[in-house]
Formats: structure tokens, C-alpha cells, sequence
């Protein structure tokens, strides 16, 4: 591998569909902790709940429009579900709660007793469910080379998935800067300051960070759907390590900024394959082969978490003065 | 912190276990009209291919009682939960932070020990040669701890005391902390593989005891942690430090008014709670027959529930959360499928927090 080869696969994570569907995930949670300061450490759970929702709602002949309400309700019921004992305590309360939630909805969808419903732990193939989404592309069902990249016009991690993840991304990016400087987003930011002096205004805050909770996760269950159609809807690819990445790509972009979470998703992706590829071509198999240099790179990730949080907890786009980190 | 344990708590404690024995129950009749049919081959698959096998389901003998086997791998199991649960409330005491981090010190302990202890030939990352080191388990387990309690040293003073000088906010330090576990997991993945390794390869034999058995292991595990957390109680209760530990948990500010130096405290908390992650890390290990680099990240559900459970901060109510986790996450295996263990731990986190959100121990007091 040389560095050509390297720089069109960087770049190719630019546009990949993956990290639209990342982006999009990072929108909902800067709905929570961007907008709202809510500490949501289980948004890969929402994801999940998406996917299944959509996925298996598909397979069983829903078709796609009550695949995605599926989704949606799922995920509205799940952020029901989670705020309504923790919105009210601290925020540490909110983290172990989502984070235990999404694992919880990990295992029981990977349990052998969901086997028939949820796939196991192998979860379920891509077949079963992309067919309508694929059948509704305008693209030709072959091969397609745009500059130096080429994939496939329909099937899969396709440019017609490219197009509609980053139509979505483009959509909802819109929705949160016309929601933020909405009244309503001033009273979300007016929470993640001082909880007190909004509740001494005579607003609900419980019922407010319950809108925000529920609107955020209702993203990130899009973005799980859309994840899924570049991949399959796999359990344990949305473990905790997922909720992680994540934050650090919001984080790295910027929270409470409309572009943060496209920028830090791009860079987050872009990143994971440079480090890989220079590991690989610097670094000699004697010392990290080839099964070492995930790790390393996602050691990395930790330790670029770490750092950002520490040095620049604003991120590269965020603003000093609108410190989203408090409390 | 509340020193004693009265009547009341262990009522509650019960009606927290009975309640979880409810809702299992409730939930196995539901499930069962679809599970029925998989249900036998399903927990035999389950028990050898699950990947989240917290400790494994012996296959019970003649004559052994099997909620009783169930109940007394649970308190073993929810024993040595407890080691490394009671540092996570520890520090959670003194310092207000949520230590994300904490499961990797328990993997760290039992991976260390593993590098220590196995004859086959290791490597470190960036070391090119492979070597084996082989000491026996005793002593490599004893540097394993000391190393562990090392880091926490290490930790206190390069990282979590410079942030709290700083004066950042505990959201931003719970984050830094889920950074470093993310680096730690990794790191360790990096170092060691992605595969099961084995601490010894002696088989633990088992002592039949009529109605239930115990291993000879985890039985030598058991002394060792109960007289470990012993030590702890008495450490807390008895000496002057154990008082300046508990008054710093009350009210940092008060205590360090009254000549307390807050801040060696909290570094013994740190040294302390490392230690005793490490500790529990090997004998988790070995009573789990292995471990891998995700050992700890898999514990750490557990643990926060078994802490949230007793009551965040309470280093007691640590110890009688991770018992109940422990029994329930066992007892769950005589309805549900072994795979849903940790799920059921969940399920009871989330309760609680319904009802009780200052836990077992915790004082009624508005934790909003």
C-alpha cells in the first residue's frame, strides 16, 4: 500500500455511507448532551432498537414506511422508558441507566431465546431486509466509478445509499439549527446552564429534557437503519464501544454546533484508516501485525477522548464561551 | 456513610430479591410458549457457545439440590463481585466520579497475572522477541495485585489529581474516564489477543457436599476475598484512617476543615480500589476457569448495578448489592436461558432506580 492508495481510501471514508450514518447518530445525541446536557450513554441501544425495529418489521412483509414508524415508535418508547426515572436525578443517574438500558437490549437481542424474532447472535442477514430500500434506487445495478472510487450503484454500501444517508444528514442537520435557535432550544440550552433558574421561569424542565431525550433518539434510530444498510443488523456491532465513538466523534466536532457532528464523524472514520494504513506501512509485521492495528487505532481513540476532553472540551468547531461540559 | 447494617436494610434487600424472582418468573411464562420448544437445547448451546458466560453453570450432580447449587454459586459469585464493586463506590464516594475505567483495572489484574503466571511464550506491544516468564500462580498473583494498586497510585497522581486541581467539572472527568477505559480495553486487546487465556490449567476439582458442591478453587477464592473484604470493613471502621476515609465521603469540605488532608485520602482510595480490583480480577479469572481482555468491561454492568443497588458512594451497600446481583444473576439461570444473566442484573438496576434511587443503604435524601 502506498500513500495514493492511502488517500483515496481516506477519502472515500468522506462520503462513506457509515459515516453518514455516524453522523446522523451524533445529530440525535447533541439533541441530548449538545442542546440539552443530557449524558445519554446508551445511544448505540437506540440504534439497535431502530434496526430491529426495521429490519425485522421488513422480514416479516411490514414493508418499508412501517418498518421506519416501527423504528421510530420503538425508540420513542425506549426514551419514554429510560427518562422516566432518571430525569428527574443527577445526571450520573441518566448515564448508568441508558448505558445499562442499551446493553440490556443488546443481550436480550443476541439471547437464544429471541433467536426465531431477533436472529441471535448472528443477528439478521442483509437480505431479509434491504430489498425494498434497494428496489426503490435510480442507479443501474452494477458497478459504478465516480473519480477514483468505485462502488456498486444499488446494492449495499452503494451510491444510492451515499445520496439518501447524506440527504437525511443534510435534513436533520437543518431540523437541529432551526430547533436550536428555536424558543424551544433556547429553553434546552437554558437546562443545560442552569436547570434551576429555567424551572424558577415556571417551564417543565422534566417535560422538556423528555422532548429532547425522545427527538434525539429518534435520530439515532435513523441512523442505526441506516447503518444497517450498509452492513447487516448485527448486536454486538452495537456494543458500548459504538455509544463511545460516538460521543468522541461529537466531541471532536464540536457539541451544540450544527456541523460538529458531520466534521467529527468524517475525521473520526478518516482518522481510523490512516492510522491503519501508516501502522501498516511504517510500522514493520515483527512488531504490530496485521490483527494489532485495530486495536491500536481504537487505543487511540480512548486516549484522542481523553485529551479533547481535557484540552478542548469545545471541540474544533464548538465555542469556548458555550461550554457544553458542565455540571 | 452509614456504618451499621440494621434490620431494614436486609428487608429491603429481600424485597428487592423477591421482586427480581417475580419479574423472572413473570417473564418465563411469558416467553415461554415461544422458548418451549428451544428452550432444553438452547440453554445447552448457550451454556458453551454464549460469549457472556460470567461464570460457568456446573452441571449438577445426583442427589444436589439445584436452586441450592444456584444460590451458593451466587454468593460466591456475587463475593467476589464485591472486590472489585467496593472500590468503584469507594472512589465514587470521595471523589463524585463514575469511574468508567474501573472494569479494565479488573481485567488488568487477572491479564497480568495471566502474563506472569502462563508458561506459554508472551510478547509485549512493540517488543519484538517472545519470552515466558512462568512464576508460580501464588507469586505472580501477589505482583499482579501490587502492580494493580501501583496504577491506581499512578492514575491518582497523574491524571485524576491534576483534573481535580483544575477544578474540571465531574461530567467532564466521568468522560475522561470512559476514554481511558475505551484506551484501556484496547490496549490490552492489543497486548494480549482477542482470545480466552487461562490463569492455570489444573482442573478445579469439585467437593461434593452432599446437596450442593463447591469447587476447591473457588472455595481457597472465597477465604481470600472474604477476609480481604473483612479488612476493608475493619480498615473503615476501626482505624483512623478508615474514619478520615468515611468523613471525607460524608463532606469533603467539612473534613478537610477538620485537618483531614483530603487529598492523600483520596489517593489511598485510588490505591486501594485498584488493588482490590486487581484482586478480584484473578480470582474472577479463576473462578471463571479463564479470562479475556473484555473480562472487566463485561463486570462493569454488574458492578454499577450492584453499587446503585446499595447505594452509590456506599462502600457497604456496595457489598450487599453485588450479593443480591450476584444470587440473581445465578438464580435467573434456573428459569431463563444462562445467556440473559447479565440481563436480568439490568432489568433490577433499572427497578431500583424506579423505586429507590439512593439504593439500599442510601439515606432518603433528594439525589436530583
Amino acid at each position: 500500500m502506498d500513500f495514493a492508495d492511502l488517500l483515496v481510501n481516506a477519502g472515500r471514508e468522506l462520503f462513506a455511507p457509515a459515516t453518514a450514518a455516524f453522523a446522523l447518530a451524533a445529530i440525535g445525541l447533541n439533541f441530548h448532551f449538545g442542546l440539552t446536557g443530557l449524558l445519554n450513554m446508551g445511544h448505540a441501544g437506540f440504534m439497535l432498537l431502530g434496526m430491529y425495529g426495521y429490519a425485522i418489521t421488513v422480514r416479516e412483509g411490514g414493508g418499508m414506511l412501517l418498518g421506519i414508524l416501527v423504528a421510530i415508535l420503538l425508540a420513542m418508547a425506549f426514551g419514554l422508558l429510560l427518562g422516566w426515572p432518571t430525569l428527574k436525578l443527577k445526571g450520573d443517574y441518566l448515564a448508568i441507566v441508558t448505558i445499562a438500558a442499551a446493553e440490556f437490549v443488546r443481550f436480550l437481542g443476541r439471547s437464544s431465546v429471541m433467536k426465531n424474532i431477533t436472529g441471535g447472535s448472528t443477528g439478521i442477514r442483509g437480505t431479509d431486509f434491504k430489498e425494498p430500500f434497494e428496489s426503490l434506487s435510480p442507479f443501474p445495478s452494477e458497478q459504478i466509478t465516480i473519480g477514483p472510487w468505485t462502488l456498486h450503484g444499488t446494492a449495499s454500501t452503494s451510491w444510492w445509499l451515499v445520496v439518501v444517508s447524506w440527504g437525511l444528514v443534510a435534513l436533520f442537520a437543518w431540523l437541529f439549527w432551526m430547533l436550536a435557535k428555536s424558543p424551544w432550544g433556547r429553553v434546552l440550552k437554558g437546562i443545560r446552564e442552569d436547570e434551576d433558574a429555567v424551572r424558577s421561569l415556571g417551564k417543565n424542565v422534566y417535560a422538556y429534557k423528555m422532548q429532547a431525550l425522545v427527538i434525539g433518539g429518534v435520530i439515532g434510530a435513523l441512523g442505526g437503519i441506516l447503518w444497517s444498510f450498509g452492513n447487516a443488523v448485527q448486536p454486538d456491532s452495537m456494543g458500548r464501544p459504538t455509544t463511545f465513538w460516538i460521543w468522541t466523534l461529537l466531541l471532536l466536532g464540536g457539541a451544540a454546533t450544527v456541523f460538529g457532528p458531520i466534521l467529527g464523524s468524517a475525521l473520526f472514520w478518516m482518522a481510523l484508516v490512516v492510522v491503519k494504513g501508516l501502522s501498516a506501512m511504517f510500522i514493520p509485521e515483527t512488531l504490530m501485525n496485521a490483527t494489532q492495528r485495530e486495536p491500536f487505532a481504537l487505543m487511540l481513540v480512548g486516549v484522542t477522548l481523553m485529551l479533547l476532553v481535557i484540552f478542548r472540551p469545545q471541540g474544533i468547531l464548538g465555542n469556548r464561551r458555550e461550554l457544553a461540559i458542565n455540571g | 456513610m452509614t456504618t451499621t447494617i440494621d434490620r431494614r436494610v436486609i428487608v429491603r434487600a429481600i424485597v428487592v430479591f423477591l421482586l427480581a424472582a417475580t419479574a423472572i418468573t413473570l417473564v418465563s411464562v411469558i416467553m415461554s410458549d415461544s422458548a418451549q420448544a428451544t428452550d432444553a437445547a438452547a440453554q445447552v448451546v448457550a451454556a458453551d457457545t454464549s460469549g457472556d458466560e460470567i461464570a460457568t453453570t456446573d452441571a449438577t450432580g445426583t442427589g444436589q439440590i439445584r436452586w441450592l447449587q444456584q444460590l451458593v454459586n451466587g454468593l460466591a459469585f456475587g463475593t467476589l463481585l464485591a472486590l472489585a464493586s467496593v472500590g468503584l463506590s469507594l472512589i465514587y464516594g470521595t471523589t463524585g466520579l463514575s469511574n468508567f475505567a474501573h472494569g479494565e483495572q479488573v481485567s488488568f489484574g487477572a491479564i497480568l497475572c495471566y502474563f506472569l503466571v502462563t508458561p506459554q511464550d508472551i510478547t509485549i506491544p512493540f517488543v519484538p522477541t517472545s519470552f515466558n516468564i512462568g512464576l508460580p500462580l501464588v507469586v505472580g498473583a501477589i505482583i499482579a495485585i501490587a502492580v494493580s494498586a501501583g496504577t491506581g497510585w499512578l492514575q491518582d497522581k497523574f491524571l485524576w489529581a491534576p483534573l481535580r486541581r483544575r477544578g474540571v467539572a465531574m461530567v467532564q472527568q466521568m468522560i475522561v474516564s470512559i476514554g481511558l477505559s475505551l484506551a484501556l480495553l484496547n490496549f490490552i486487546q492489543w497486548w494480549i489477543g482477542g482470545g480466552r487465556v487461562r490463569l492455570t490449567i489444573a482442573i478445579d476439582e469439585s467437593i461434593d457436599l452432599g446437596v450442593f458442591s463447591i469447587g476447591r478453587q473457588t472455595l481457597i477464592s472465597l477465604v481470600i476475598a472474604l477476609a480481604c473484604l473483612g479488612g476493608v470493613s475493619w480498615f473503615l471502621l476501626r482505624t483512623r484512617l478508615g474514619r478520615a476515609t468515611r468523613a471525607v465521603s460524608d463532606n469533603p469540605a467539612l473534613a478537610s476543615a477538620s485537618g483531614i488532608q483530603v487529598s492523600k485520602i483520596i489517593r489511598l482510595v485510588w490505591v486501594l480500589a485498584a488493588g482490590l480490583a486487581g484482586l478480584g480480577g484473578v480470582l474472577l479469572a479463576l473462578y471463571d476457569n479463564g479470562t479475556a481482555f473484555d473480562a472487566g468491561a463485561r463486570l462493569l454492568m454488574l458492578m454499577f448495578a450492584a453499587v446503585t443497588l446499595g447505594g452509590l458512594g456506599q462502600a457497604f451497600g456496595a457489598l450487599v448489592g453485588s450479593l443480591v446481583i450476584g444470587v440473581v444473576a445465578e438464580m435467573s439461570t434456573l428459569w431463563l436461558p444462562a445467556d440473559l444473566k447479565v440481563a436480568t442484573a439490568l432489568v433490577i438496576l433499572i427497578l431500583v432506580l424506579l423505586v429507590r434511587p439512593q439504593g439500599i443503604l442510601g439515606r432518603a435524601e433528594r439525589v436530583g
